[in-house]
């Protein structure tokens, strides 16, 4: 039998109901977006006309905006801000955690590569946008099983079948990289999942996103026939202007070992310590260190606080007028230069589009040529310059065209509080290495030239070892089931595979739910057996892991009255053993 | 913050509850500041406008997309929760974090069983439950929604307090002798000494039970009398403790005259006026008369009484019931014949609701409309059993529900249709002599009811579900008598932990999971449900159909979810008599498990005993 992943068939929608205020206003106005695409224009103004008309009565007798709705056959995660609406829905068996986790996900998504939503709108077309959601989305729908939605975590390689040295080969690439001052912190995937990270668990998924996108692009073209993969050496480099929440900026900013800053500096990041990122050592940069320091786990709502409601005190700082210019350089379009004839032309390329951008600047910008200096320890700027720079970006936003939208300041100073970096990315086949940097490390070619040279052999080999690693093909299914959740590096490890399982897959999926939706409502809740008649699945947490365990075939029969010799109450002893060897330690 | 809405699908508020904070938050909110005397029906409105554009969305989503809303939850954590029963909507909301999304849904079921008990089959017709719960006039109006927010908060005050109506099962007194004595009592002495009276004004007493505070001493049913279901008998509980509060935070011996006082002024102005409640049977809703008679502060005898004209109910229903066929084929295409299958041939029933026509007009009864269906349906220039009878169909089914009304609506019947009062001051003073020197000993064992002596174990709770009762220790956090669990904020603190057991339990039970253990902090709690047959042999386990979502929850005072269990599980053991039990227990959890395993197996054994008392 085939599960669909819970998405499928699900609605997603961004309305803004600041254009249907008056009467005559036609809900499709509203509508930014709605997937599917090609669902009946009067259906999707009956679901957002509806949907948002009973969020806006709902929060205005509670204050407060609303988070879900609950329909008879579906629910819907909601987020509301400004005069914003989404809303994405899934089946009523997924935990109500998990799809909220989701649509945050997926909004952070587009903040990440487009910046504030509002400003988005008015710098795009919707057209050109639906496209970007309609590729987040995809990409958090796509390829992973119904366990991976519930907790929303990474996709790893599997280490089990890697030999280690190859993870720390990984690891030692992303620290040589970071002995530029430019690069603040990086990853490497292969084939869409993760090696080896230097990033907080909600950054690294943004990052692949990008991943995902040129390697299917790069796959598009080996399927046209114009070039092959295959055999002949393949390396690209790309960049794209990236956006991020003040709190991620600061942990990348901020050595993680360093505990005493990270506690005290709070809001304001703390300047950039260069010489600490240099001499970096293995031990201090696994991601983690970075968030066992953290009091609340990845998955907590804190970075969509900031994502929502940036904090009103930074919008003046130097940071932002940053943004605002550098804004103007960069189309969020991302700039992918690939060849399948080596480095050499590469090189050229990328130079090439560094000209491209230097136009662009003098163009446009003749105001502060040097403007990527000044800017090289964010606070360059007077702010005499950076009101200039306002006014500039909203004269731009004048020429778009949309007299009638220009944000009110708090708006577009809350909005605003994104940074924006950029996201450097060099593949090598199926592998990737991908570095967020400062915006100046483009217009820096020693930079550029120093990164990409000190890592390439080794990726190149890295790439070599990982292509000849069998795949991680699971031994013969044990005679047990099992999900293992990292809640500090968000990742997840199980013997349930693929899209096809079984009565007993299945059973598992459904019991994990529950208790993980039960996790997710009562700290203090610790473990949990659950049985019925053909099925007990055995479920246990720290603040650190969730582990569900499912011994496989019927339980001992018996009539589910109290009895010490029920088998299900073994299941916490045979967890403990049967997963040993899996790396899961529940001692 | 509370509040709890029924309106229908014009948009119209058809009853209301708000705590003070509801109140004032929308008042504050929307500036609704009115003179003294015009306060209320200003209120009204606010709360009518504020929630219309939710009540008129659903009616939309139904319409359009087949689907409705079920509940809502903001960000700072209010949640609503929304039902639609038939043309009435439910709209239940919590803004201060007491009450989860499940306790709305089953406080709108309450509500929803509430308006059963007082209303009937009138509750089938949504123009006809407007009338009832609406009155045109303020001061009837005033009233009845007075008397149901009354309810409401009895109800809400024991689903916080009381185990009984945390699990919604009876919790008997267990004490099997004076149990005993007590049945034979009223069976012998009292029932028979009523029911052979001439005052008794035609009617005739079915049922009989003692209650002390809310736990059951004896409870006899009549031969003829049909079965008191669980679920009634808890919403009669709730009834009795609306018009005789028990002051669970009061220690009996020393506050008795100012208990007294409290039954002094009670309530009802008319003491001796029995509450008109419908109580489920095999056919429909069956009108009684119901007498709670105070024998002390805390102790209660009730009488359930068969009215007269009682059977008009059940042709009444049996007709309601083809009308209500008839139109769902007739909604599903089929026409002719066809729309008519199933049910006694067309002629029979077309001449049974004749004479019966004419005898309700000898009773000054009408029904109009029914010429109309006739001759649509049955005349020959009529369109026969087509779509176009739908509407008459309807109008038919309303006339019923009128019918029924006219019979049995509290009101209707007229205020000399009673037992009469000399009749019902015997009753209580035979049984107050009775139960003389048992009192004192009664309020103290309702508090003490059993003790443990699993050392580890905090709390159990042993329900037997095939008859509706439980058995627990006692939890009175409030009280100044201390129980075995002292009191104080580990006795709270308890309380709070059995209570989220229950509803966690009852989350997994709709799932399909029969049995959870949990480790939740210092403790470990444990829920299994199991089935035996008569004897005590442990039946095998079944897979248990997990509910959907809206469903109604899992409980016995509103739907009924161990009844249809119960039935499920029978269908495979056709030839034995299926008994379902439940155990809630919370231990220390420091105990190794395997101990608490047993303590819970041995805990069953040793409670199924005290279960077997007769009941009769």
């Amino acid at each position: 039998k085939i599960t669909l992943p819970p998405l499928t068939n699900s609605f997603f929608f961004l309305y803004d109901s600041s254009k249907v205020q008056e009467e005559v206003d036609l809900t499709r106005d509203g509508i930014y977006y709605f997937s599917p695409e090609d669902t009946p224009i009067d259906q999707q103004e009956l679901l957002c006309g509806q949907l948002a008309g009973v969020c806006r009565c709902v929060s205005e007798l509670s204050s407060s905006p609303v988070r879900l709705l609950h329909l008879r056959k579906s629910k819907y995660a909601v987020r509301m801000k400004d005069k914003f609406l989404w809303a994405l829905s899934c089946v009523v068996d997924i935990p109500d955690v998990s799809v909220c986790d989701l649509l945050d996900q997926l909004i952070a998504l587009f903040c990440f590569y487009n910046g504030p939503v509002r400003q988005s709108y008015q710098l795009y077309s919707k057209q050109e946008l639906a496209l970007r959601w309609a590729r987040y989305l995809c990409h958090l729908q796509g390829g992973s099983t119904e366990l991976h939605h519930i907790f929303s975590c990474l996709r790893t390689i599997d280490s089990t079948h890697i030999d280690p040295l190859l993870l720390l080969k990984a690891a030692l690439i992303l620290q040589a990289c970071q002995r530029c001052p430019l690069v603040l912190a990086g990853c490497i995937l292969y084939r869409g999942r993760v090696v080896s990270t230097q990033m907080p668990p909600a950054l690294t998924v943004k990052v692949m996103v990008y991943e995902t996108q040129t390697y299917s692009q790069d796959f598009q073209v080996t399927a046209n026939g114009l070039s092959s993969l295959v055999g002949s050496p393949f390396s690209s480099t790309a960049t794209t202007q990236v956006f991020l929440m003040p709190t991620e900026l600061h942990m990348l900013r901020c050595p993680p070992v360093d505990r005493a800053c990270r506690s005290h500096c709070n809001q304001p990041p703390c300047q950039p310590s260069r010489s600490r990122l240099l001499s970096r050592t293995l031990s201090d940069t696994p991601t983690t260190d970075t968030d066992s320091s953290m009091p609340s786990s990845p998955r907590s709502s804190l970075s969509d606080e900031l994502c929502f409601s940036p904090s009103p005190s930074r919008v003046n700082t130097p940071i932002h007028s940053n943004l605002m210019n550098q804004s103007e350089y960069f189309t969020p379009d991302s700039h992918v230069h690939s060849t399948s004839n080596g480095t050499n032309l590469c090189a050229v390329e990328e130079h090439l589009a560094g000209l491209n951008i230097n136009q662009i600047k003098s163009e446009e910008n003749k105001l502060d040529a040097n403007n990527h200096v000044t800017n090289k320890n964010g606070n360059g700027e007077t702010e005499e310059e950076a009101k200039t720079k306002s006014k500039q970006i909203n004269r731009k936003l004048k020429e778009k065209n949309e007299p009638t939208n220009t944000p009110s300041p708090h708006e577009t100073l809350e909005d605003t509080s994104l940074v924006p970096l950029v996201l450097y990315q060099h593949r090598v086949k199926g592998l990737v290495l991908a570095l967020l940097v400062e915006p100046e490390f483009i217009t820096d070619h020693s930079a550029r030239e120093e990164v990409h040279h000190s890592s390439l052999a080794s990726l190149n080999g890295l790439e070599a070892h990982l292509r000849n690693t069998s795949p991680g093909t699971p031994g013969p299914p044990g005679p047990y089931t099992f999900a293992h959740y990292d809640c500090i590096q968000n990742t997840l490890t199980t013997n349930v595979c693929g899209r096809s399982v079984g009565p007993q897959d299945q059973a598992f999926v459904k019991a994990t739910k529950l208790v993980h939706s039960h996790f997710s409502r009562l700290d203090t809740l610790q473990e949990a057996i659950v049985r019925n008649a053909s099925s007990a699945v055995y479920g246990t947490r720290t603040t650190a892991q969730e582990t569900y365990f499912l011994q496989q075939g019927t339980p001992v029969r018996n009539s589910g009255s109290p009895d010490p010799q029920d088998s299900a109450f073994s299941l916490p002893r045979k967890a403990r053993l049967r997963l040993l060897k899996h790396g899961v330690n529940l001692l | 913050m509370k509040c709890l809405l029924l309106a229908n699908e014009s948009a119209e508020v058809l009853f209301y509850w708000t705590d003070t904070e509801f109140e004032q938050r929308v008042q504050e909110q929307y500036g609704v500041s009115q003179e003294e005397g015009e306060r209320l029906p200003a209120f009204e409105d606010s709360i009518n406008t504020l929630f219309a554009p939710i009540i008129i969305s659903c009616s939309t989503m139904v319409d359009r997309l087949g689907d409705n809303y079920t509940s809502f939850s903001t960000e700072n954590n209010h949640i609503y929760v929304l039902h639609q029963f038939e043309e009435c909507l439910y709209i239940a909301v919590n803004g201060d974090g007491d009450e989860t999304e499940e306790d709305l849904k089953r406080k709108i079921f309450v509500m929803k069983k509430l308006t059963e008990i007082m209303f009937g089959m009138v509750t089938f017709s949504g123009a006809l439950l407007r009338k009832e719960l609406r009155p045109q006039d303020t001061e009837q109006r005033n009233r009845l929604w007075k008397k149901l927010r009354s309810l409401l908060e009895t109800y809400s005050r024991l689903r916080e307090n009381d185990q009984s109506f945390l699990v919604e099962a009876v919790e008997r007194l267990i004490h099997p002798t004076l149990c005993e004595q007590c049945i034979e009592f009223l069976e012998r002495r009292l029932v028979q000494q009523i029911n052979s009276n001439m005052d008794r004004m035609g009617e005739e007493v079915l049922h009989a039970f003692i209650l002390v505070h809310t736990k059951l001493l004896a409870f006899y049913s009549s031969r003829n009398a049909s079965n008191l279901y669980s679920s009634d008998l808890l919403a009669l509980i709730i009834l009795v403790q609306d018009l005789y509060p028990s002051k669970i935070n009061l220690d009996e011996t020393s506050e008795m005259a100012e208990d007294s006082l409290q039954t002094l002024e009670a309530p009802t102005p008319d003491p001796s006026a029995p509450s008109r409640v419908f109580l489920e049977s095999k056919e429909c809703p069956m009108p009684h008369s119901m007498y709670c008679l105070p024998l002390w502060p805390g102790i209660t005898l009730v009488l359930l009484t068969k009215i007269p004209n009682s059977h008009v109910a059940t042709s009444v229903c049996y007709f309601l019931e083809a009308f209500v066929k008839l139109e769902k084929r007739l909604c599903e295409g089929h026409e002719g014949a066809a729309a008519m299958r199933g049910q006694p041939s067309v002629q029979e029933q077309r001449s049974r609701l004749e004479k019966l026509i004419k005898t309700w007009a000898g009773m000054d009864i009408q029904v109009s409309g029914q010429q109309n269906f006739k001759n649509k349906a049955f005349s020959r220039s009529g369109s026969g059993f087509t779509r176009d009878l739908l509407p008459s169909c309807r109008n038919m089914k309303t006339q019923l529900c009128g019918v029924y009304r006219q019979f049995f609506a509290a009101e209707c019947m007229g205020s000399s249709q009673r037992l009469a009062p000399h009749l019902q001051e015997r009753a209580l003073s035979m049984v107050q002599e009775k139960l003389m020197d048992w009192k004192d000993f009664l309020l103290v064992k309702s508090k003490r009811n059993i003790t443990m002596e699993f050392p580890g174990l905090i709390h159990f709770i042993y329900v037997d579900r095939s008859n509706g009762q439980m058995i627990a220790p006692s939890l009175n956090v409030t009280d100044r008598t201390v129980s075995e669990l002292g009191k104080g904020p580990l006795a709270d603190f308890i309380k709070k932990k059995v209570w989220s057991l229950v509803a966690t339990a009852q989350r997994y039970l709709q799932k399909g999971y029969a049995t959870v253990t949990l480790r939740d902090g210092d403790y470990f709690y444990c829920y299994f449900l199991w089935f035996e047959n008569e004897t005590g042999y442990k039946l095998e386990v079944i897979d248990i159909p997990s509910s959907p979502d809206d469903g109604a929850p899992v409980g016995m005072l509103t739907c009924d979810y161990y009844r249809k269990l119960l039935r499920y599980y029978s269908k495979k053991h056709q030839n034995e008599v299926v008994k379902c039990y439940e155990l809630f227990t919370v231990h220390l959890g420091v105990i190794p498990n395997e101990y608490i395993l047993q303590h819970c197996s041995q805990l069953a054994r040793k409670l199924w005993e005290p279960t077997r008392i007769p009941l009769l």
